[in-house]
Protein backbone atom coordinates (compact mmCIF):
# COMPACT_ATOMS: atom_id res chain seq x y z
CA UNK A 1 0.00 0.00 0.00
CA UNK A 2 3.01 2.26 0.44
CA UNK A 3 4.97 3.42 -2.54
CA UNK A 4 8.59 3.62 -1.52
CA UNK A 5 11.50 4.33 -3.82
CA UNK A 6 14.51 5.43 -1.78
CA UNK A 7 16.53 2.86 0.15
CA UNK A 8 16.50 5.10 3.19
CA UNK A 9 12.71 5.03 3.39
CA UNK A 10 12.69 1.26 2.85
CA UNK A 11 14.93 0.87 5.86
CA UNK A 12 12.76 3.19 7.94
CA UNK A 13 9.62 1.23 7.07
CA UNK A 14 11.35 -2.03 7.97
CA UNK A 15 12.39 -0.59 11.34
CA UNK A 16 8.87 0.71 12.05
CA UNK A 17 7.49 -2.76 11.28
CA UNK A 18 10.04 -4.35 13.60
CA UNK A 19 9.25 -1.92 16.45
CA UNK A 20 5.52 -2.56 16.05
CA UNK A 21 6.00 -6.33 16.09
CA UNK A 22 8.27 -6.54 19.15
CA UNK A 23 5.44 -6.03 21.70
CA UNK A 24 3.65 -9.02 20.13
CA UNK A 25 6.71 -11.19 20.69
CA UNK A 26 7.37 -10.16 24.31
CA UNK A 27 4.71 -12.36 25.99
CA UNK A 28 5.80 -15.32 23.86
CA UNK A 29 9.43 -14.76 24.86
CA UNK A 30 8.37 -14.47 28.50
CA UNK A 31 6.50 -17.77 28.18
CA UNK A 32 9.50 -19.66 26.81
CA UNK A 33 12.09 -17.99 29.10
CA UNK A 34 9.87 -18.50 32.13
CA UNK A 35 9.39 -22.16 31.33
CA UNK A 36 13.17 -22.64 31.28
CA UNK A 37 13.74 -20.94 34.65
CA UNK A 38 14.91 -22.86 37.72
CA UNK A 39 15.58 -26.43 36.62
CA UNK A 40 15.57 -25.62 32.89
CA UNK A 41 14.40 -28.37 30.51
CA UNK A 42 13.66 -30.61 33.49
CA UNK A 43 10.50 -28.53 33.92
CA UNK A 44 9.17 -30.03 30.71
CA UNK A 45 10.08 -33.52 31.86
CA UNK A 46 8.29 -32.95 35.19
CA UNK A 47 5.18 -31.76 33.36
CA UNK A 48 5.28 -34.67 30.92
CA UNK A 49 5.91 -37.22 33.71
CA UNK A 50 2.62 -36.37 35.41
CA UNK A 51 1.11 -38.29 32.49
CA UNK A 52 -1.95 -36.05 32.20
CA UNK A 53 -0.89 -33.98 29.18
CA UNK A 54 -1.83 -36.58 26.52
CA UNK A 55 -5.21 -37.18 28.19
CA UNK A 56 -6.09 -33.47 28.17
CA UNK A 57 -4.98 -33.22 24.56
CA UNK A 58 -7.07 -36.22 23.55
CA UNK A 59 -10.12 -34.70 25.22
CA UNK A 60 -9.64 -31.35 23.46
CA UNK A 61 -9.27 -33.19 20.14
CA UNK A 62 -12.47 -35.18 20.65
CA UNK A 63 -14.40 -32.04 21.57
CA UNK A 64 -12.99 -29.95 18.69
CA UNK A 65 -13.67 -32.75 16.20
CA UNK A 66 -17.26 -33.07 17.42
CA UNK A 67 -17.87 -29.32 17.20
CA UNK A 68 -16.26 -29.08 13.75
CA UNK A 69 -18.39 -31.93 12.34
CA UNK A 70 -21.63 -30.37 13.60
CA UNK A 71 -20.71 -26.84 12.54
CA UNK A 72 -19.49 -27.97 9.11
CA UNK A 73 -22.58 -29.98 8.22
CA UNK A 74 -25.10 -27.46 9.56
CA UNK A 75 -23.38 -24.34 8.18
CA UNK A 76 -22.91 -25.86 4.72
CA UNK A 77 -26.51 -27.03 4.37
CA UNK A 78 -28.04 -23.91 5.94
CA UNK A 79 -25.73 -21.56 4.02
CA UNK A 80 -26.89 -23.22 0.77
CA UNK A 81 -30.54 -23.06 1.80
CA UNK A 82 -30.41 -19.40 2.83
CA UNK A 83 -28.45 -18.31 -0.24
CA UNK A 84 -30.00 -20.31 -3.06
CA UNK A 85 -33.34 -21.94 -2.22
CA UNK A 86 -36.88 -20.62 -1.93
CA UNK A 87 -38.07 -20.75 1.66
CA UNK A 88 -41.21 -19.14 3.01
CA UNK A 89 -40.26 -16.58 5.68
CA UNK A 90 -36.55 -17.02 4.98
CA UNK A 91 -35.58 -13.61 6.37
CA UNK A 92 -37.34 -14.30 9.66
CA UNK A 93 -35.47 -17.59 10.14
CA UNK A 94 -32.20 -15.95 9.20
CA UNK A 95 -32.66 -13.10 11.67
CA UNK A 96 -33.59 -15.53 14.42
CA UNK A 97 -30.26 -17.26 13.88
CA UNK A 98 -28.35 -13.96 13.66
CA UNK A 99 -29.73 -12.72 16.98
CA UNK A 100 -28.06 -15.75 18.55
CA UNK A 101 -24.75 -14.25 17.39
CA UNK A 102 -24.98 -11.75 20.22
CA UNK A 103 -25.49 -14.32 22.98
CA UNK A 104 -22.74 -14.23 25.62
CA UNK A 105 -21.92 -17.78 26.69
CA UNK A 106 -22.10 -16.91 30.39
CA UNK A 107 -25.90 -16.66 29.96
CA UNK A 108 -26.09 -20.34 29.01
CA UNK A 109 -24.32 -21.63 32.10
CA UNK A 110 -27.19 -21.96 34.55
CA UNK A 111 -29.84 -23.22 32.09
CA UNK A 112 -27.50 -25.81 30.65
CA UNK A 113 -26.08 -26.81 34.04
CA UNK A 114 -29.55 -27.63 35.37
CA UNK A 115 -30.75 -29.24 32.13
CA UNK A 116 -27.66 -31.38 31.56
CA UNK A 117 -27.89 -32.75 35.08
CA UNK A 118 -31.52 -33.68 34.50
CA UNK A 119 -30.69 -35.38 31.17
CA UNK A 120 -27.60 -37.14 32.61
CA UNK A 121 -25.40 -35.35 30.06
CA UNK A 122 -23.39 -33.65 32.78
CA UNK A 123 -19.69 -34.60 32.71
CA UNK A 124 -19.95 -36.02 29.17
CA UNK A 125 -18.32 -34.55 26.06
CA UNK A 126 -21.80 -33.80 24.67
CA UNK A 127 -22.29 -31.22 27.43
CA UNK A 128 -19.46 -29.18 25.90
CA UNK A 129 -19.80 -30.08 22.20
CA UNK A 130 -23.51 -29.16 21.85
CA UNK A 131 -23.40 -25.62 23.32
CA UNK A 132 -20.07 -24.81 21.67
CA UNK A 133 -21.44 -25.81 18.26
CA UNK A 134 -24.63 -23.82 18.85
CA UNK A 135 -22.62 -20.72 19.79
CA UNK A 136 -20.39 -20.97 16.71
CA UNK A 137 -23.08 -21.76 14.16
CA UNK A 138 -24.71 -18.33 13.69
CA UNK A 139 -21.47 -16.69 12.56
CA UNK A 140 -20.44 -19.64 10.39
CA UNK A 141 -23.87 -19.76 8.72
CA UNK A 142 -23.46 -16.05 7.96
CA UNK A 143 -20.05 -16.69 6.35
CA UNK A 144 -21.34 -19.66 4.34
CA UNK A 145 -24.46 -17.83 3.16
CA UNK A 146 -22.45 -14.80 2.02
CA UNK A 147 -20.05 -17.02 0.11
CA UNK A 148 -22.79 -19.15 -1.47
CA UNK A 149 -24.65 -16.01 -2.62
CA UNK A 150 -21.72 -15.14 -4.88
CA UNK A 151 -21.97 -18.47 -6.76
CA UNK A 152 -23.65 -17.72 -10.12
CA UNK A 153 -27.20 -19.06 -10.49
CA UNK A 154 -26.37 -20.13 -14.05
CA UNK A 155 -24.23 -22.96 -12.70
CA UNK A 156 -27.16 -24.28 -10.75
CA UNK A 157 -29.56 -23.80 -13.67
CA UNK A 158 -27.21 -25.81 -15.85
CA UNK A 159 -27.13 -28.61 -13.34
CA UNK A 160 -30.91 -28.51 -13.04
CA UNK A 161 -31.36 -28.77 -16.83
CA UNK A 162 -29.09 -31.80 -16.75
CA UNK A 163 -31.67 -33.30 -14.41
CA UNK A 164 -29.76 -32.97 -11.14
CA UNK A 165 -31.77 -33.01 -7.93
CA UNK A 166 -31.18 -30.38 -5.25
CA UNK A 167 -29.09 -32.88 -3.29
CA UNK A 168 -26.93 -33.62 -6.31
CA UNK A 169 -26.55 -29.90 -6.99
CA UNK A 170 -25.36 -29.38 -3.44
CA UNK A 171 -22.96 -32.30 -3.63
CA UNK A 172 -21.46 -31.71 -7.10
CA UNK A 173 -21.76 -27.92 -7.54
CA UNK A 174 -21.91 -26.20 -4.17
CA UNK A 175 -19.56 -28.29 -2.01
CA UNK A 176 -16.58 -28.21 -4.41
CA UNK A 177 -16.99 -24.45 -4.95
CA UNK A 178 -17.25 -23.62 -1.24
CA UNK A 179 -13.91 -25.15 -0.26
CA UNK A 180 -12.23 -21.79 0.55
CA UNK A 181 -14.92 -20.68 2.97
CA UNK A 182 -15.26 -24.22 4.35
CA UNK A 183 -11.59 -24.23 5.32
CA UNK A 184 -11.99 -20.86 7.06
CA UNK A 185 -15.00 -22.21 8.92
CA UNK A 186 -13.04 -25.28 10.00
CA UNK A 187 -10.03 -23.25 11.19
CA UNK A 188 -12.13 -20.67 13.07
CA UNK A 189 -14.22 -23.39 14.68
CA UNK A 190 -11.08 -25.28 15.65
CA UNK A 191 -9.51 -22.20 17.28
CA UNK A 192 -12.69 -21.35 19.18
CA UNK A 193 -13.46 -24.84 20.42
CA UNK A 194 -9.84 -25.68 21.26
CA UNK A 195 -9.55 -22.42 23.25
CA UNK A 196 -12.90 -22.65 25.04
CA UNK A 197 -12.52 -22.42 28.77
CA UNK A 198 -15.82 -21.76 30.51
CA UNK A 199 -17.87 -24.72 29.23
CA UNK A 200 -15.21 -27.37 30.00
CA UNK A 201 -14.56 -25.73 33.39
CA UNK A 202 -18.18 -26.12 34.45
CA UNK A 203 -19.49 -29.13 32.57
CA UNK A 204 -16.51 -31.52 32.80
CA UNK A 205 -15.83 -32.24 36.43
CA UNK A 206 -13.69 -35.38 36.43
CA UNK A 207 -9.97 -34.88 35.65
CA UNK A 208 -9.86 -37.58 32.95
CA UNK A 209 -12.47 -35.60 30.96
CA UNK A 210 -10.87 -32.15 31.07
CA UNK A 211 -9.34 -30.10 28.26
CA UNK A 212 -6.00 -28.35 27.55
CA UNK A 213 -7.33 -24.95 28.62
CA UNK A 214 -7.70 -26.36 32.14
CA UNK A 215 -4.08 -27.60 32.25
CA UNK A 216 -2.61 -24.42 33.84
CA UNK A 217 -5.09 -24.76 36.70
CA UNK A 218 -4.31 -28.44 37.12
CA UNK A 219 -0.60 -27.65 37.39
CA UNK A 220 -1.25 -24.80 39.79
CA UNK A 221 -2.74 -27.45 42.06
CA UNK A 222 0.00 -29.97 41.32
CA UNK A 223 3.11 -27.77 41.59
CA UNK A 224 1.58 -25.09 43.90
CA UNK A 225 3.62 -22.03 43.13
CA UNK A 226 6.29 -23.38 40.81
CA UNK A 227 5.63 -20.91 37.96
CA UNK A 228 8.28 -22.47 35.72
CA UNK A 229 6.39 -25.76 35.38
CA UNK A 230 3.07 -24.01 34.84
CA UNK A 231 4.68 -22.09 31.97
CA UNK A 232 6.25 -25.27 30.58
CA UNK A 233 2.71 -26.67 30.44
CA UNK A 234 1.56 -23.49 28.68
CA UNK A 235 4.28 -23.90 26.02
CA UNK A 236 3.32 -27.55 25.47
CA UNK A 237 -0.31 -26.48 25.00
CA UNK A 238 0.51 -23.67 22.58
CA UNK A 239 2.87 -25.59 20.26
CA UNK A 240 0.26 -27.79 18.49
CA UNK A 241 -1.98 -24.77 17.90
CA UNK A 242 0.87 -22.84 16.33
CA UNK A 243 1.82 -25.80 14.11
CA UNK A 244 -1.77 -26.25 12.89
CA UNK A 245 -2.02 -22.53 12.15
CA UNK A 246 1.24 -22.50 10.20
CA UNK A 247 0.10 -25.49 8.15
CA UNK A 248 -3.27 -23.95 7.30
CA UNK A 249 -2.19 -20.31 7.06
CA UNK A 250 -2.55 -20.00 3.26
CA UNK A 251 -6.01 -21.60 3.14
CA UNK A 252 -7.17 -19.53 6.02
CA UNK A 253 -6.21 -16.21 4.45
CA UNK A 254 -7.81 -17.18 1.16
CA UNK A 255 -11.06 -18.07 2.89
CA UNK A 256 -11.12 -14.89 4.94
CA UNK A 257 -10.76 -12.69 1.89
CA UNK A 258 -13.38 -14.70 0.04
CA UNK A 259 -16.09 -14.94 2.63
CA UNK A 260 -15.76 -12.55 5.51
CA UNK A 261 -15.97 -9.34 3.59
CA UNK A 262 -19.27 -9.32 1.80
CA UNK B 1 -45.73 -25.97 -16.35
CA UNK B 2 -42.41 -27.69 -15.94
CA UNK B 3 -40.79 -24.65 -14.34
CA UNK B 4 -43.65 -24.36 -11.88
CA UNK B 5 -43.10 -27.95 -10.82
CA UNK B 6 -39.40 -27.48 -10.03
CA UNK B 7 -40.15 -24.31 -8.12
CA UNK B 8 -42.61 -26.21 -5.99
CA UNK B 9 -40.17 -28.99 -5.24
CA UNK B 10 -37.39 -26.56 -4.27
CA UNK B 11 -39.83 -24.83 -1.95
CA UNK B 12 -40.28 -28.00 0.05
CA UNK B 13 -36.61 -28.97 -0.05
CA UNK B 14 -35.42 -25.47 0.79
CA UNK B 15 -36.94 -25.57 4.24
CA UNK B 16 -35.46 -28.98 4.94
CA UNK B 17 -31.97 -27.63 4.17
CA UNK B 18 -32.07 -25.01 6.89
CA UNK B 19 -34.13 -27.06 9.32
CA UNK B 20 -31.31 -28.98 11.08
CA UNK B 21 -29.25 -25.85 11.80
CA UNK B 22 -32.34 -23.90 12.80
CA UNK B 23 -33.61 -26.53 15.20
CA UNK B 24 -30.13 -26.91 16.71
CA UNK B 25 -29.48 -23.21 17.25
CA UNK B 26 -32.99 -22.35 18.39
CA UNK B 27 -33.20 -25.48 20.52
CA UNK B 28 -30.10 -24.71 22.56
CA UNK B 29 -29.79 -20.94 22.45
CA UNK B 30 -33.42 -19.85 22.64
CA UNK B 31 -34.06 -22.50 25.27
CA UNK B 32 -31.28 -20.93 27.36
CA UNK B 33 -32.65 -17.43 26.83
CA UNK B 34 -36.20 -18.34 27.89
CA UNK B 35 -34.92 -20.35 30.83
CA UNK B 36 -32.81 -17.38 31.96
CA UNK B 37 -35.72 -15.02 31.49
CA UNK B 38 -37.90 -17.19 33.70
CA UNK B 39 -35.13 -17.55 36.28
CA UNK B 40 -34.68 -13.77 36.44
CA UNK B 41 -38.07 -13.38 38.12
CA UNK B 42 -37.18 -15.83 40.91
CA UNK B 43 -35.18 -15.85 44.09
CA UNK B 44 -33.49 -19.25 43.96
CA UNK B 45 -30.11 -20.70 45.01
CA UNK B 46 -30.22 -23.66 42.62
CA UNK B 47 -30.63 -26.37 45.28
CA UNK B 48 -33.63 -25.35 47.36
CA UNK B 49 -36.84 -27.01 46.16
CA UNK B 50 -38.63 -23.73 46.90
CA UNK B 51 -38.38 -21.04 44.22
CA UNK B 52 -39.84 -17.73 45.31
CA UNK B 53 -41.25 -15.48 42.61
CA UNK B 54 -40.06 -11.91 43.07
CA UNK B 55 -41.31 -10.23 39.88
CA UNK B 56 -39.00 -7.54 38.56
CA UNK B 57 -37.20 -6.86 41.83
CA UNK B 58 -33.98 -8.54 40.56
CA UNK B 59 -33.91 -5.97 37.76
CA UNK B 60 -34.62 -3.11 40.17
CA UNK B 61 -31.77 -4.35 42.37
CA UNK B 62 -29.31 -4.14 39.46
CA UNK B 63 -30.02 -0.46 38.86
CA UNK B 64 -29.04 0.33 42.44
CA UNK B 65 -25.97 -1.94 42.37
CA UNK B 66 -22.81 0.14 42.03
CA UNK B 67 -20.76 -2.91 40.93
CA UNK B 68 -23.18 -3.39 38.01
CA UNK B 69 -22.55 0.24 36.96
CA UNK B 70 -18.81 -0.23 37.47
CA UNK B 71 -18.96 -3.23 35.10
CA UNK B 72 -20.87 -1.16 32.51
CA UNK B 73 -18.35 1.71 32.74
CA UNK B 74 -15.45 -0.72 32.41
CA UNK B 75 -17.07 -2.29 29.34
CA UNK B 76 -17.55 1.10 27.64
CA UNK B 77 -13.97 2.25 28.37
CA UNK B 78 -12.65 -1.15 27.29
CA UNK B 79 -14.59 -1.07 24.01
CA UNK B 80 -13.58 2.47 23.02
CA UNK B 81 -9.87 2.05 23.72
CA UNK B 82 -9.41 -1.49 22.40
CA UNK B 83 -11.47 -0.70 19.28
CA UNK B 84 -9.37 2.34 18.36
CA UNK B 85 -5.93 0.93 19.20
CA UNK B 86 -6.43 -2.61 17.96
CA UNK B 87 -7.93 -1.61 14.62
CA UNK B 88 -5.41 1.17 13.99
CA UNK B 89 -2.62 -1.32 14.60
CA UNK B 90 -4.30 -3.97 12.45
CA UNK B 91 -4.77 -1.44 9.67
CA UNK B 92 -1.14 -0.24 9.83
CA UNK B 93 0.21 -3.80 9.85
CA UNK B 94 -1.97 -4.67 6.85
CA UNK B 95 -0.79 -1.58 4.93
CA UNK B 96 2.89 -2.24 5.69
CA UNK B 97 2.64 -5.93 4.82
CA UNK B 98 1.02 -5.03 1.50
CA UNK B 99 4.24 -3.15 0.72
CA UNK B 100 7.41 -4.95 -0.21
CA UNK B 101 9.18 -5.63 3.09
CA UNK B 102 11.61 -8.26 4.31
CA UNK B 103 10.32 -11.36 6.14
CA UNK B 104 6.59 -10.67 5.70
CA UNK B 105 5.54 -14.15 6.87
CA UNK B 106 7.46 -13.87 10.14
CA UNK B 107 5.73 -10.58 11.01
CA UNK B 108 2.34 -11.88 9.90
CA UNK B 109 2.69 -14.96 12.10
CA UNK B 110 3.88 -12.99 15.14
CA UNK B 111 0.83 -10.75 14.94
CA UNK B 112 -1.60 -13.58 14.33
CA UNK B 113 -0.27 -16.22 16.75
CA UNK B 114 -1.67 -14.37 19.83
CA UNK B 115 -5.15 -14.76 18.30
CA UNK B 116 -4.92 -18.54 18.18
CA UNK B 117 -3.44 -19.21 21.63
CA UNK B 118 -6.10 -19.65 24.33
CA UNK B 119 -6.37 -16.82 26.89
CA UNK B 120 -6.41 -19.63 29.46
CA UNK B 121 -2.97 -20.74 28.28
CA UNK B 122 -1.56 -17.21 28.30
CA UNK B 123 -3.03 -16.13 31.65
CA UNK B 124 -0.15 -17.44 33.82
CA UNK B 125 2.32 -15.83 31.41
CA UNK B 126 0.69 -12.41 31.75
CA UNK B 127 0.43 -12.71 35.52
CA UNK B 128 4.20 -13.29 35.57
CA UNK B 129 5.04 -10.67 32.93
CA UNK B 130 3.24 -7.90 34.84
CA UNK B 131 4.58 -8.91 38.25
CA UNK B 132 7.85 -7.83 39.94
CA UNK B 133 9.28 -11.29 39.07
CA UNK B 134 8.68 -10.85 35.33
CA UNK B 135 10.73 -9.91 32.31
CA UNK B 136 9.55 -6.27 32.19
CA UNK B 137 10.89 -5.72 35.71
CA UNK B 138 14.24 -7.17 34.63
CA UNK B 139 14.36 -4.80 31.66
CA UNK B 140 13.45 -1.78 33.81
CA UNK B 141 16.04 -2.78 36.41
CA UNK B 142 18.73 -3.14 33.77
CA UNK B 143 17.92 0.39 32.54
CA UNK B 144 17.87 1.68 36.16
CA UNK B 145 14.44 3.23 35.66
CA UNK B 146 13.39 2.68 39.27
CA UNK B 147 9.91 1.50 38.26
CA UNK B 148 8.22 -1.33 40.15
CA UNK B 149 5.97 -3.48 37.98
CA UNK B 150 2.87 -4.31 40.04
CA UNK B 151 0.25 -2.86 37.74
CA UNK B 152 -2.21 -5.76 38.00
CA UNK B 153 -2.48 -5.27 41.78
CA UNK B 154 -3.17 -1.55 41.41
CA UNK B 155 -6.87 -0.68 40.84
CA UNK B 156 -5.81 2.40 38.84
CA UNK B 157 -3.78 0.48 36.24
CA UNK B 158 -5.24 -3.06 36.21
CA UNK B 159 -7.96 -2.30 33.62
CA UNK B 160 -5.41 -0.61 31.39
CA UNK B 161 -3.18 -3.71 31.48
CA UNK B 162 -6.14 -5.97 30.63
CA UNK B 163 -6.90 -3.75 27.64
CA UNK B 164 -3.30 -4.09 26.48
CA UNK B 165 -3.60 -7.86 26.76
CA UNK B 166 -6.86 -7.83 24.78
CA UNK B 167 -5.24 -5.68 22.09
CA UNK B 168 -2.30 -8.09 21.98
CA UNK B 169 -4.69 -10.96 21.50
CA UNK B 170 -7.08 -9.53 18.89
CA UNK B 171 -4.92 -7.33 16.63
CA UNK B 172 -4.37 -10.45 14.49
CA UNK B 173 -8.09 -10.57 13.66
CA UNK B 174 -8.22 -6.88 12.64
CA UNK B 175 -5.02 -7.33 10.69
CA UNK B 176 -6.17 -10.34 8.69
CA UNK B 177 -9.54 -8.75 7.80
CA UNK B 178 -7.95 -5.44 6.72
CA UNK B 179 -5.27 -7.35 4.85
CA UNK B 180 -7.94 -9.24 2.90
CA UNK B 181 -9.93 -6.05 2.26
CA UNK B 182 -6.86 -4.21 0.94
CA UNK B 183 -6.08 -6.93 -1.57
CA UNK B 184 -9.47 -6.24 -3.18
CA UNK B 185 -8.93 -2.50 -3.66
CA UNK B 186 -8.63 -1.47 -7.28
CA UNK B 187 -4.94 -0.76 -7.96
CA UNK B 188 -5.79 1.82 -10.61
CA UNK B 189 -7.61 3.98 -8.07
CA UNK B 190 -4.46 4.15 -5.96
CA UNK B 191 -2.34 4.87 -9.03
CA UNK B 192 -4.66 7.71 -10.00
CA UNK B 193 -4.38 9.27 -6.55
CA UNK B 194 -0.60 9.03 -6.76
CA UNK B 195 -0.58 10.71 -10.17
CA UNK B 196 -2.63 13.54 -8.64
CA UNK B 197 0.26 14.03 -6.25
CA UNK B 198 -1.14 12.37 -3.12
CA UNK B 199 1.59 11.08 -0.80
CA UNK B 200 1.59 7.76 1.06
CA UNK B 201 -0.30 9.00 4.09
CA UNK B 202 -2.90 10.92 2.10
CA UNK B 203 -3.52 7.89 -0.11
CA UNK B 204 -3.86 5.70 2.97
CA UNK B 205 -6.26 8.08 4.68
CA UNK B 206 -8.32 9.25 1.68
CA UNK B 207 -8.39 6.13 -0.52
CA UNK B 208 -7.48 2.98 1.39
CA UNK B 209 -9.33 3.61 4.67
CA UNK B 210 -12.68 4.57 3.06
CA UNK B 211 -12.43 1.48 0.85
CA UNK B 212 -12.08 -0.68 3.96
CA UNK B 213 -15.22 0.80 5.53
CA UNK B 214 -17.16 -2.47 5.39
CA UNK B 215 -14.39 -4.17 7.33
CA UNK B 216 -14.25 -1.38 9.91
CA UNK B 217 -17.99 -1.70 10.50
CA UNK B 218 -17.81 -5.49 10.81
CA UNK B 219 -14.98 -5.03 13.32
CA UNK B 220 -17.04 -2.46 15.23
CA UNK B 221 -19.91 -4.91 15.51
CA UNK B 222 -17.64 -7.76 16.59
CA UNK B 223 -15.98 -5.30 19.01
CA UNK B 224 -19.23 -4.22 20.69
CA UNK B 225 -20.42 -7.80 21.11
CA UNK B 226 -16.92 -8.93 22.13
CA UNK B 227 -16.59 -6.20 24.79
CA UNK B 228 -19.95 -7.17 26.28
CA UNK B 229 -18.97 -10.85 26.25
CA UNK B 230 -15.54 -10.23 27.84
CA UNK B 231 -14.90 -12.96 30.36
CA UNK B 232 -11.77 -15.10 29.97
CA UNK B 233 -9.12 -12.37 30.25
CA UNK B 234 -10.40 -10.57 33.40
CA UNK B 235 -11.56 -13.79 35.05
CA UNK B 236 -8.27 -15.62 34.55
CA UNK B 237 -5.85 -12.75 35.14
CA UNK B 238 -7.42 -10.57 37.84
CA UNK B 239 -10.74 -12.36 38.68
CA UNK B 240 -12.37 -8.94 38.29
CA UNK B 241 -10.25 -7.34 41.01
CA UNK B 242 -8.62 -5.60 42.70
CA UNK B 243 -11.76 -4.24 44.35
CA UNK B 244 -13.90 -4.73 41.19
CA UNK B 245 -11.55 -2.47 39.17
CA UNK B 246 -11.65 -4.97 36.28
CA UNK B 247 -15.20 -6.25 36.77
CA UNK B 248 -17.13 -6.93 33.56
CA UNK B 249 -20.73 -8.07 33.16
CA UNK B 250 -19.55 -11.61 32.37
CA UNK B 251 -17.35 -11.91 35.44
CA UNK B 252 -20.01 -10.32 37.66
CA UNK B 253 -22.72 -12.70 36.40
CA UNK B 254 -20.35 -15.59 37.06
CA UNK B 255 -19.57 -14.27 40.54
CA UNK B 256 -23.27 -13.83 41.40
CA UNK B 257 -24.62 -16.96 39.74
CA UNK B 258 -21.98 -19.66 40.01
CA UNK B 259 -19.90 -18.54 43.01
CA UNK B 260 -22.61 -17.10 45.27
CA UNK B 261 -25.65 -19.02 43.95
CA UNK B 262 -27.80 -15.90 43.50
CA UNK B 263 -29.27 -17.49 40.38
CA UNK B 264 -32.20 -15.11 40.01
CA UNK B 265 -30.06 -12.01 40.23
CA UNK B 266 -27.43 -13.45 37.88
CA UNK B 267 -30.21 -14.28 35.39
CA UNK B 268 -31.58 -10.71 35.54
CA UNK B 269 -28.06 -9.39 34.87
CA UNK B 270 -27.79 -11.88 31.97
CA UNK B 271 -31.03 -10.67 30.40
CA UNK B 272 -29.80 -7.07 30.61
CA UNK B 273 -26.48 -8.11 29.08
CA UNK B 274 -28.29 -9.81 26.20
CA UNK B 275 -30.47 -6.74 25.59
CA UNK B 276 -27.37 -4.53 25.55
CA UNK B 277 -25.64 -6.88 23.08
CA UNK B 278 -28.63 -6.90 20.71
CA UNK B 279 -28.95 -3.09 20.92
CA UNK B 280 -25.21 -2.72 20.26
CA UNK B 281 -25.40 -4.97 17.21
CA UNK B 282 -28.49 -3.16 15.86
CA UNK B 283 -26.88 0.26 16.36
CA UNK B 284 -23.68 -0.66 14.50
CA UNK B 285 -25.79 -2.24 11.77
CA UNK B 286 -27.88 0.93 11.50
CA UNK B 287 -24.74 3.10 11.35
CA UNK B 288 -23.71 0.93 8.41
CA UNK B 289 -27.01 1.31 6.54
CA UNK B 290 -27.39 5.02 7.36
CA UNK B 291 -24.06 5.88 5.78
CA UNK B 292 -24.65 4.15 2.49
Amino acid sequence: MFEIRSTKNKVILQIVLLLLTIPYAIPLIQMVLGSLGGTGLANYKAVWDTGVVPTYFRNSMIISAGVIILVYIFSMTAGFGFAKLHILGKEVFFWMILVALTLPEVIMLTPLFVTFQRLHLFNTFFAVILPLAALQLPFMILLARNFDSSIPNELMEAARIDGASVTKMFWYVILPLTKPIASSIVVLTLINSWNSYLMPLLFLQSPEMQTVTLLPQYFQGEFTNDQTKILAAAVLTAIPEIIIYLLMQKNFEKGMSAGALK
Amino acid sequence: MKKNKTMKSTKINGFLWILPAFVFVVGIIYYSIFYTFNLSTLDWNGLDPIQTSVGVSNYAKAFGDHIFWKAITNTVVYFIITFIVQNSLGFIFAAILHTEVKLPTVHKCLVFIPTIIAPATMAPVFRLLFSPQGMLQDIFDALHLGITVNWLANPKTALFILMMIAIWEFTGMSFILYYAAMSQIDKEMIEAARLDGAGNFRTLWNIVLPNCKGTTISLAMLGVIGALKTFDIPYLITTGGPNHATEFLGTYIYRQGIRQSHLGYAAALSVMLLILAICGALLTNRANKGDE
